[in-house]
């Protein structure tokens, strides 16, 4: 099908490429008038491209390594978390299809030169970055869904131990063009062309194994650093500091015990990888909005410009609470969602994660609300005792009335690759050997 | 595929028809016989379309539901297999087989003509009142396509292109469920446009066979896929079965394989040494 609206432009193309009719004369001759001189410095035009930055564009996350990329690195202002099908008719077409993934993911996060080709054939690539792709702190983060080990006897018996398909929650209205998956990738990035990019790439060359499922595209609004470099944590579209409470993402320690899944009862090639869990929650911004200031602070138990704890709210956002003095809640209530979410008892130790989410914006609604809310995204190194504890916790929390969960999944996100190894290897070699 | 045409025909200008012009440089020489051997294709086709939508468009003039119904789908089959030529002609691929949503007011849009006009009022309405007009038109737009088919030189990028504009057309439209939306015979469709790039394809392989042994090796092997996943969809009468039937781990085969044939075929072009 061709509309003819296409027919028309092609046509005054066509007709300006060679020369013909008074449309294609005048359409040349302005441009001889008009175009401003390419020598000369002139002042900026309405299209030029915004000034980037050479550093930032320069930044570039180490690709391999003992985890993968993406999940304790520091969260750049841009991400697209995109959920396909696997098509794999073997072992050695998974295989096959891990290789190239590792190849591209490597290829594009550290950037480089984009190989010329014949140009009577298609292009290399989509050109959006250029002639040479800058790193731009750009990391692309695999996750296997349960959907894939289940559906392959090859991969039988591998499945990490707590890998589970999604299952709605009391809030949720799950909409399954949002849902679940065989296969993740996360990809972050400074700029959001940076990402769209990369997946572009990723969708043209793997078109063979990958069936895009759904995909979500989310930001974080950057703040201009302190003196000592530093900045603060993000704010979310309900205009809350979000991540003030998260682990220490430096405390290697910490990092191994909360986020990277080990343990005797995982299997042997899962160690270092980690279980990601991704919720798409709208946010019901315009009702929020009309909701007065202190409700909103004690629905999450923070106040709302510098985030710190009810208890202290002169302190910083990285105060914790201190719950033993307040055991009926009447400073920080005990629905509030961070005494919920952990309530700061030995026992709740087992239960963290590290949350590193992104807000969206899709566009309006047919009642004509925005379409904005939190692509949530955690890791953890035991999905059950982790995500699926604390949102059982949850539930029925006040936030309800101002978010619904429509989408998600939970993945693996696979251990990390070693110099001229590919990601994935470990399973792959488990399978070849069961 | 318009801007192909308009673009070759730049060419035709200047080089003073495509005959003389496009075809008389190496390698296009090679390409003589098999862009023949396509016109006929394309010609045995029209000829089909034109007789095939008479007779559904007499079922439907007749008030005969059960008839047309049953007519419908095979009767598109010759438009689907050449619909990269079909498409040149865009004010008629416009009335012959826009669906409801290339328009604002979707069905209910004067402008909604075509197979899937007649197909909404035989699925939705459940009746032939009001489709003996686009019946007629139908078939005279269909007449004059075969004429106008018959009487064009057709242009070699297009021809060698078709193979990956057919599979860009599953993967845009068919893909999803969306090209039959009411009667759901999409695998019909599906068939002939695989069946149509294929037909291309093959024309073109022996001349670039020895170069390219791995490329066919591929390509062969995803058609054959994409044909064994087909097969399972045959319903007795040697048509398809509902898309509903289509499975998702089917669908996302076919979607792979559509994707991967797209990126393949969409090289033929500059292998055969057409920009
Ligand atoms: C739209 C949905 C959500 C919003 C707007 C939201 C927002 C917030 C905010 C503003 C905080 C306080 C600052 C901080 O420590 O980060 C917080 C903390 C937290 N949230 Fe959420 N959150 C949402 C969903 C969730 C979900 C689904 C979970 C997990 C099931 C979760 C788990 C946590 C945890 C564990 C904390 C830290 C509590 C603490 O250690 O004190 N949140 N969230």
């Amino acid at each position: 099908m061709n509309d003819q609206g296409r027919l028309s432009t092609t046509r005054r193309t066509l007709l300006r490429q060679i020369g013909l009719g008074a449309l294609g004369g005048t359409i040349a001759g302005s441009i001889g008038i008009h175009a401003r001189a390419q020598d000369a410095k002139t002042a900026p035009q309405v299209v030029d491209a915004p000034p980037g930055h050479a550093e930032t564009a320069a930044q570039h996350v180490p690709f391999h390594g003992r985890h993968q990329a993406g999940i304790l690195t520091p969260r750049p202002a841009s991400g697209i978390f995109a959920a396909f099908d696997v098509v794999v008719a073997s072992l050695d077409d998974f295989e096959r299809m891990l290789r190239l993934l590792t190849e591209r993911a490597a290829f594009l996060t550290q950037g480089g030169e984009v190989p010329a080709r014949d140009p009577k054939l298609p292009p290399a690539d989509s050109g959006l970055l250029g002639p040479v792709i800058a790193p731009d702190n750009l990391t692309i983060t695999l996750g296997l869904g349960a959907s894939l080990f289940d559906r392959h006897d090859w991969l039988a018996g591998l499945k990490p131990a707590r890998l589970q398909r999604m299952v709605q929650f009391p809030n949720d209205a799950l909409d399954p063009a949002l849902c679940h998956g065989d296969l993740s990738l996360q990809f972050c990035a400074n700029l959001p062309d940076t990402n769209i990019h990369a997946l572009r790439d990723i969708v043209k060359n793997l078109s063979e194994f990958l069936v895009l499922r759904w995909m979500i595209e989310g930001s974080v609004p950057p703040v201009p650093p302190a003196p000592d470099g530093s900045t603060p944590s993000a704010r979310n579209f309900l205009g809350f500091r979000d991540g003030s409470a998260n682990p220490d993402a430096n405390d290697a320690a910490l990092m191994e015990r909360v986020v990277w899944t080990h343990g005797p009862d995982e299997p042997e090639w899962a160690h270092g990888g980690s279980y990601q869990a991704v919720r798409v929650i709208r946010n019901f911004v315009e009702r929020w909005d009309r909701a007065p200031l202190a409700e909103q602070e004690r629905i999450f138990g923070r106040t709302k410009m510098t985030g710190a704890p009810l208890d202290a709210p002169r302190a910083s956002e990285y105060d914790v609470p201190d719950y033993a003095a307040d055991p009926d809640g009447a400073t920080t209530p005990p629905d509030s969602h961070i005494r919920l979410a952990n309530p700061r008892t030995p026992k709740s130790e087992r239960n963290l994660m590290l949350r590193r989410p992104f807000n969206y914006s899709r566009g309006v609604l047919r009642n004509g609300q925005l379409d904005q809310g939190l692509l949530f995204i955690a890791y953890q190194a035991d999905l059950e005792a982790g995500f699926i504890a604390v949102q059982n916790q949850l539930n029925g929390e006040p936030l309800e009335e101002y978010i619904k969960p429509v989408g998600g999944g939970y993945f693996f996100a696979l251990p990390g690759a070693a110099v001229g190894d590919y990601l994935g290897a470990s399973l792959v070699n488990a399978a070849r050997r069961s | 595929m318009v801007g192909h045409y308009l673009k070759t025909t730049a060419l035709a200008l200047a080089l003073g028809g495509w005959a003389t012009g496009a075809m008389a440089a190496d390698p296009s020489l090679d390409l003589v016989e098999p862009l023949a051997e396509y016109k006929l294709y394309v010609a045995e086709n029209t000829a089909k379309l034109v007789e095939d939508t008479t007779a559904f468009t007499d079922a439907v003039k007749a008030g005969d539901v059960e008839k047309a119904k049953s007519l419908f789908a095979p009767t598109r089959t010759s438009y689907e297999k050449i619909e990269p030529i079909a498409e040149l002609f865009s004010d008629l691929d416009v009335s012959i087989d826009a669906r409801a949503d290339d328009y604002e007011q979707a069905e209910q849009d004067p402008d909604f003509t075509g197979f899937h006009r007649i197909e909404y009022g035989l699925w939705e309405q459940g009746s032939t009142e009001g489709l003996a007009e686009y019946a007629d038109k139908l078939l005279a737009d269909v007449k004059e396509l075969d004429a106008r088919i018959n009487g064009l030189t057709f242009p070699p990028e297009v021809v060698v292109g078709g193979a990956a504009v057919l599979m860009e057309e599953v993967a845009a439209t068919k893909i999803s469920g969306e090209e039959d939306r009411y009667s759901r015979t999409d695998l019909w469709d599906f068939d002939a446009n695989f069946e149509g790039a294929e037909k291309i394809y093959e024309l073109l392989r022996p001349l670039i066979a020895d170069d390219e042994a791995d490329f066919t090796a591929k390509v062969d092997g995803n058609f054959a896929a994409v044909d064994e996943v087909l097969e399972k969809y045959r319903s007795a009468d040697g048509g398809f079965v509902s898309y509903e039937e289509l499975t998702d781990t089917d669908r996302n085969a076919l979607s792979a394989k559509v994707n991967t044939l797209a990126e393949d075929l969409a090289t033929l072009r500059g292998k055969l040494g057409l920009g």
